[in-house]
């Protein structure tokens, strides 16, 4: 198991974040942060895994049901905001597709295995799609397209700037770690 | 294949949710994970049995609660229910851990220092997870006694998925045999984890009282304690958020033998209720019981 026990200050290991930008904000965190914050337990372990963060997880969540929620508002016959509650349910619906078409198909081609990453891209890539479409209209939608391209954006750069950083990165998690 | 048997993997606890949640943990994004968690968790509130359960036995541990309120609460137990169940079947297909503090250290320490003991917990949090983080973690080896699936297509699916480890699980359906093998296990010096919280099918019981109503809870960890001389840990497997656990570990019940074996028993069970009512007021929301648990409220 890779985990980090009674070390309080790893809940902000930039290898417990998976997007670009939360990994930057988590170095930060960790490098410029005075203490633990919240009180700490009697005893902790830490795991070490890219997909831990919550706060990260849940933002994540929150902005793509609300992207697509947007997107599908334009496409029903309803007036504002009534389409948008219509819109929200049928967000989770619409979730589910390169979910449930990705990992089956991807479980016929490639066998009962962990495909998470392949659906993590496709669900991403089909969403990025979607976005370059409706950021072409004159629909109110695409600004939350234009908002997509930008949080994009922000995190191609924040990736950049993690390479630049990323003996400072390292040499953070180990003193934190070690 | 009967007809009925063929519909049986479709019902509430039959194999195909598992299949389905299995498929769902190795298909589904992290960052989409918390939005089909909430879709399922609102599609599994048209199982009516357990939604009303659940919605009874809150009338219970919120007396004068509104319907309407337990109704949405009763969300709240599915949500987090659909978070740990998922989080057991991540971490034994992909052996993803979860983040873990502790509570009550040193307690916990004590019943890992000593030659054989039980842990005693309750159909809360992820007593699966909790097992299997202390057979990886400590020394000593833990038995885990839990009911067997009633489906046996669920149960096959359950052998054939197990995580594997250090930790043995035994099935309670043969109680005097398990009963012995489980007493030399803990004079070996092992610990056994038990649920406590409610007597399923043909097991004795102990009478107890559960916030203020009666009803019963195993007897089978009390006469083991009794039997083997050793002392009680109750813990609890609390979900704290996503991915992120308390293991609660509460002051050890003594069986003290006074030459009155219902009077011993009574006082541990009274010690054992005590927390078992604080960890349930506490996480109302993770005390996984889908069915009536009074008999009164059942009625």
């Amino acid at each position: 198991m890779n985990v980090v026990i009674d070390r309080p200050q790893a809940r902000w290991l930039p290898s417990r974040h998976h997007f670009a930008l939360a990994r930057l904000l988590a170095f930060v965190q960790l490098r410029w942060s005075k203490g633990a914050g919240s009180p700490t337990p009697e005893h902790l372990i830490l795991s070490i895994d890219r997909d831990q963060s919550a706060a990260e997880h849940y933002c994540a969540a929150m902005w793509t049901v609300l992207t697509t929620a947007s997107y599908i508002a334009v496409l029903l016959p309803l007036r504002m905001p009534f389409a948008f509650f219509i819109a929200v349910p049928l967000a989770f619906f619409a979730i589910h597709i390169p979910v449930v078409g990705g990992g089956l198909i991807l479980r016929l081609l490639a066998g009962d295995e962990n495909h998470v990453t392949f659906v993590s891209v496709g669900a991403m890539g089909m969403l990025f799609l979607w976005s370059a479409y409706v950021a072409r209209t004159a629909l109110w939608a695409r600004f939350v397209a234009w908002f997509f391209f930008a949080v994009v954006a922000t995190n191609a750069v924040s990736w950049l700037l993690l390479r630049l950083l990323r003996a400072q990165v390292r040499t953070a998690e180990e003193r934190c770690v070690l | 294949m009967t007809r009925t048997a063929w519909w049986r993997r479709f019902l509430a606890r039959g194999v195909f949710w598992r299949q389905v949640l299995r498929f769902g943990v190795l298909s589904s994004p992290p960052w989409l994970e918390p939005l089909v968690i909430a879709f399922w968790s609102a599609f599994f509130m048209v199982w009516g049995s357990a939604r009303r359960g659940i919605m009874r036995n809150l009338t219970v541990i919120k007396p004068g609660s509104f319907a309407i309120v337990n109704f949405f609460r009763s969300y709240r137990v599915f949500w987090n229910y659909a978070w740990t169940i998922a989080d057991n079947v991540r971490f034994k297909e992909l052996r993803t851990i979860p983040d873990w503090e502790f509570s009550g250290w040193q307690y916990f320490q004590e019943m890992q220092a000593r030659e054989g003991a039980i842990l005693l917990t309750a159909h809360m949090g992820s007593y699966d997870l909790g097992a299997h983080l202390f057979s990886e973690t400590s020394s000593r080896r833990i038995v885990m006694v839990r009911a067997p699936e009633a489906d046996p297509q669920t149960r096959a699916f359950e052998e054939d998925h197990a995580a594997g480890g250090g930790l043995r699980i035994e099935f309670n359906t043969r109680a005097t045999d398990l009963a012995i093998d489980l007493l030399s296990v803990i004079r070996e010096g092992s610990i056994v984890a038990i649920q406590g919280d409610r007597v399923m099918g043909d097991i004795g019981f102990l009478p107890a009282t559960v916030f203020g109503r009666p009803t019963r809870v195993p007897a089978g960890p009390f006469a083991l304690a009794l039997a083997a001389r050793v002392p009680i840990y109750p813990v609890f497997v609390m979900r704290l958020g996503r991915r992120r656990y308390r293991l609660v570990t509460a002051r050890p019940i003594e069986l003290i033998r006074s030459g009155n074996r219902d009077e011993d028993f009574a006082r541990a069970v009274g010690q054992w209720i005590e927390e078992l009512e604080n960890a349930v007021r506490e996480r109302w929301f993770q005390w996984f019981t889908f069915d009536p648990y009074w008999p009164e409220v059942a009625a």
